[in-house]
C-alpha cells in the first residue's frame, strides 16, 4: 500500500516537473513586453539591461535552473503588469481564501443535498422523488448555467431583500453565489449516485443479504449506498481542490474578489510571470486532486491493489 | 425417512405484472416438504423453479404477488405476509438460500468475516470475539483452512469454489431449518461441483437441514435428491422419490427430459431434444401445458387440465395418460438405458 502511494507521488512529481518545464519554455516564447509595465516608453538599452538583470538573457538551462531553485524556496516571482512589483504569492494568498471558503461551502452544500437526493431517487425508482429529481437534473443540465445564474441573482436578491453584490462581512450575501455554484454539482451527485445505486441494487449480493434476513433499509445503507459511493469518492478531492481556483462567472457576477477571473485577467494583460505562476498552481491542483482520488480509492476499495498481485487461493 | 411435513404449499398461484400485462408464473402448485429430506425441483429455464422458492421467502420482485393459495410453515400462512417485519422472521432465520453464482453473490467491499458475522448477529445474537470464533468454526466446517486469517480477507481473494463455500457458510451461520440451493453448482468448474455437493450433503447431516435444490442438471439430482419434483410452465407435473422419477417416470415431459440426457445418447446417433418451446405464460394456458410439444398428447390434453393421479403413495403425476379411460402409452425405449444401480448419471 505504502509502496503504491509512494510510487504514485513520485509519478505525480515527475508529471509536475514536465508540465512546469513545458510551461516555462512556452512562456519564454511570449513577447518580452510581458515583463514590463511601461514597455513603450523605455529605450532599448534600458530594456536590455532589465532583461539582463532578470536573468532572461541567460541560456535557457540556467534560467530553468534558477526558476526551479526559486520555486523550491517558495518564490513565485513578482508580477510585471497586473500589480507591478508585487510578490505573486502575496497576491494569491490575499485572493485564494475567499474562493476557498466559497468553494468549500458550495461543495458541502452539493454533497449535503445531492447525496440524499440521489439516494431518495434510487429508493423510489419511478415514483415521486425520482420524478422530481429527474426534472431537476434535466433542468440544471439543459438550461445554460449562465442563464440560471442570472435568474438566481435577480430574483434571489429580490426575494431575500439584499443587494445583488457580495459583501464579505454579510453572511446573507453568501447564500446566492454559493447556491448558484452548487446547483450543477447537486444534479451531478444525485444523477450518478442514483445510477450507481440502481446498479448495485440488482446485484446478487444484495439478494443474498436480503435472503440472510437483513432489513431492507440496512441493505440499502450498508451494502448498496456504501458500494455505490465508492466510484464517486475518486472525484471528490479534485472537485474540492478546483474550488480553490474559483468560479470565473459567479465571481464576476457578484463582484467577489476571489481567484476566479485571475488567470484570464493576467493572460489578457500579458503578465508573463503571473501566467507562469498561475498555470503552475492550477496544474498542481489538478495533479494533487487526481493523486488523492486514486489514493482514496485504494484505501476504500480492497479490490484495487496496485502494489502487488492479490493472492487468490 | 422422517415423514413429518414441515413446509407445505397449497394451490399456490403467483403472478407478475410486466408492462401492463400479467404473467402467471406459478400455476396452482401444491408441494410438501418433509423434515430432513432433500427435494430437487427440476425443469427447464423459465419453468418457475426460482420464482417458486423465492416466494417461500418473500423475495420476489416488487411487481410479483401471491394471487391465491397457502404457504404453511410453523403454523403460519406465509402467503398472507404483507410486511417486511413478518418476512424477517422467516428469511435466514428459518429458510436460508444459496445462490447460483458465487462470483457475484458476495459483497466485494466487505470481508468474508463481516458477511458471515452479519448473519450471526441477526440470528444468533453473536458479536465480537464470540462471533469471530463461530465464524472460524463455520469456515472450517465448509472446508476453508486457516479460517481466522481467511475471515479477514475479501471475496476477490477467493476462487469461485471457495466463494461458494463462503456463501454456504453464510447460510449455515443463519441456523435455518430449510436451505434452498438455487443451482448451487451451475456456475462452478466441473471438478469443483462434486466437492460442493458433497460438502452440502455433509452439512445437511451435521446441521439437520431440510433442503430444496433447484437445478436443471439431472446429474446433480441423482447425486443429492431424496425426492424430485418436475416443473413445467409454472406447474409441478410429476413428483415422487428419486428412484420413482428416474426409473418409473410417468409424465411425457419427464420422459422427454430424461431422454434428452446426453449420458443416454449413443455415439453417432442424434441426441434427443424436445421440439417446440414452452408456452407463453402471459396467455392463459388451456389443458395440459406440455401437450403441444408432446408425442403422447390426447385430445383432452388440449381441452382440460389434467388432475393429479396417484401412481404410488409417494408418486403423483399430472397427466391424462393415467386416467383409466386413456390408451396405454409406452415410454420411450431410450429410458431403459438409465442404470438402476444408481449414480451412473453423475459419471462417478
Amino acid at each position: 500500500m505504502l509502496k503504491y502511494i509512494l510510487k504514485r507521488v513520485a509519478a505525480a512529481v515527475l508529471t509536475l516537473i514536465i508540465i512546469l518545464s513545458v510551461v516555462f519554455i512556452l512562456v519564454r516564447q511570449m513577447p518580452i513586453e510581458g515583463y514590463f509595465d511601461n514597455f513603450d516608453k523605455l529605450d532599448k538599452a534600458v530594456i536590455d539591461a532589465r532583461l539582463q538583470q532578470m536573468g532572461l538573457r541567460d541560456p535557457i538551462f540556467t534560467q530553468m535552473k534558477n526558476f526551479f531553485g526559486a520555486l523550491l524556496r517558495g518564490d513565485l516571482g513578482t508580477s510585471a503588469r497586473y500589480s507591478v512589483g508585487a510578490s505573486i504569492s502575496d497576491i494569491i494568498v490575499k485572493k485564494a481564501p475567499i474562493s476557498i471558503r466559497m468553494g468549500v461551502l458550495s461543495m458541502a452544500l452539493s454533497l449535503g443535498l445531492g447525496i440524499p437526493l440521489g439516494g431518495a431517487m434510487a429508493r423510489s425508482k419511478s415514483k415521486l422523488w425520482d420524478k422530481f429529481g429527474t426534472v431537476f437534473i434535466v433542468l440544471v443540465n439543459a438550461v445554460p448555467a449562465a442563464v440560471y445564474y442570472i435568474f438566481l441573482q435577480a430574483y434571489g436578491s429580490n426575494a431575500l431583500g439584499i443587494s445583488m453584490l457580495f459583501e464579505e462581512s454579510n453572511p446573507v450575501s453568501w447564500i446566492l453565489p454559493v447556491f448558484s455554484m452548487s446547483l450543477g454539482s447537486i444534479a451531478y451527485y444525485a444523477m450518478w449516485l442514483r445510477r450507481y445505486m440502481l446498479d448495485e441494487m440488482n446485484k446478487d449480493y444484495v439478494k443474498l443479504a436480503r435472503a440472510k434476513g437483513v432489513k431492507n433499509s440496512t441493505v440499502t445503507m450498508q451494502h448498496v449506498f456504501r458500494n455505490a459511493f465508492v466510484p464517486m469518492i475518486q472525484y471528490i478531492p479534485s472537485t474540492l481542490l478546483f474550488t480553490i481556483s474559483g468560479s470565473i462567472y459567479i465571481e464576476s457576477l457578484y463582484s467577489i474578489p476571489g481567484m476566479g477571473g485571475l488567470l484570464v485577467d493576467v493572460i489578457s494583460r500579458q503578465d508573463n510571470p503571473m501566467v507562469q505562476a498561475l498555470v503552475m498552481i492550477y496544474s498542481c491542483i489538478g495533479i494533487i486532486g487526481m493523486l488523492l482520488g486514486d489514493v482514496l480509492m485504494v484505501l476504500i476499495d480492497p479490490r484495487i491493489s496496485f502494489a502487488r498481485k492479490a493472492e487468490v487461493r | 425417512m422422517n415423514k413429518d411435513v414441515i413446509f407445505s404449499v397449497r394451490n399456490l398461484n403467483v403472478k407478475f405484472s410486466l408492462r401492463g400485462r400479467v404473467l402467471h408464473a406459478i400455476r396452482d402448485v401444491s408441494l410438501d416438504l418433509y423434515a430432513g429430506e432433500s427435494l430437487a425441483i427440476v425443469g427447464e429455464s423459465g419453468s418457475g423453479k426460482t420464482v417458486l422458492t423465492k416466494t417461500f421467502m418473500g423475495l420476489n420482485d416488487a411487481n410479483g404477488w401471491v394471487d391465491s393459495g397457502e404457504i404453511l410453515y410453523g403454523g403460519r400462512d406465509l402467503a398472507k405476509f404483507t410486511t417486511e417485519k413478518e418476512w424477517l422472521t422467516i428469511r435466514g432465520r428459518e429458510i436460508a438460500m444459496i445462490l447460483q453464482d458465487p462470483m457475484t453473490s458476495l459483497n466485494p467491499l466487505k470481508t468474508i468475516g463481516a458477511q458471515i458475522g452479519e448473519a450471526l448477529k441477526l440470528h444468533q445474537g453473536l458479536r465480537g470475539s464470540e462471533a469471530r470464533q463461530r465464524t472460524a468454526e463455520i469456515l472450517t466446517d465448509v472446508g476453508i483452512e486457516d479460517a481466522a486469517h481467511r475471515a479477514q480477507q475479501y471475496p476477490h481473494q477467493f476462487s469461485g469454489g471457495m466463494r461458494q463455500r463462503v456463501v454456504i457458510a453464510i447460510a449455515i451461520a443463519c441456523q435455518p431449518r430449510i436451505m434452498i440451493c438455487d443451482e448451487p453448482t451451475t456456475a462452478l468448474d466441473v471438478t469443483i461441483q462434486a466437492q460442493i455437493l458433497n460438502l452440502i450433503r455433509n452439512l445437511i447431516a451435521k446441521y439437520n437441514l431440510t433442503t430444496v435444490y433447484i437445478t436443471h442438471d439431472l446429474g446433480v439430482v441423482a447425486h443429492v435428491a431424496d425426492r424430485i419434483a418436475v416443473m413445467y410452465a409454472g406447474d409441478i407435473v410429476e413428483v415422487g422419490t428419486a428412484e420413482e422419477v428416474f426409473y418409473q417416470p410417468q409424465h411425457p415431459y419427464t420422459w422427454a427430459l430424461l431422454s434428452s440426457l446426453p449420458q443416454l445418447g449413443v455415439k453417432g446417433e442424434k441426441l434427443y431434444s424436445i421440439r417446440g418451446t414452452p408456452p407463453n405464460l402471459f396467455h392463459k394456458v388451456r389443458g395440459d401445458a406440455f401437450a403441444p410439444r408432446s408425442d403422447y398428447a390426447l385430445n383432452i390434453d388440449y381441452m382440460e387440465r389434467p388432475p393429479y393421479f396417484d401412481v404410488s403413495p409417494t408418486h403423483r403425476v399430472r397427466s391424462w395418460l393415467h386416467d383409466p379411460r386413456a390408451p396405454r402409452a409406452v415410454p420411450p425405449p431410450v429410458l431403459s438405458r438409465i442404470n438402476p444401480e444408481g449414480g451412473s448419471l453423475y459419471g462417478e
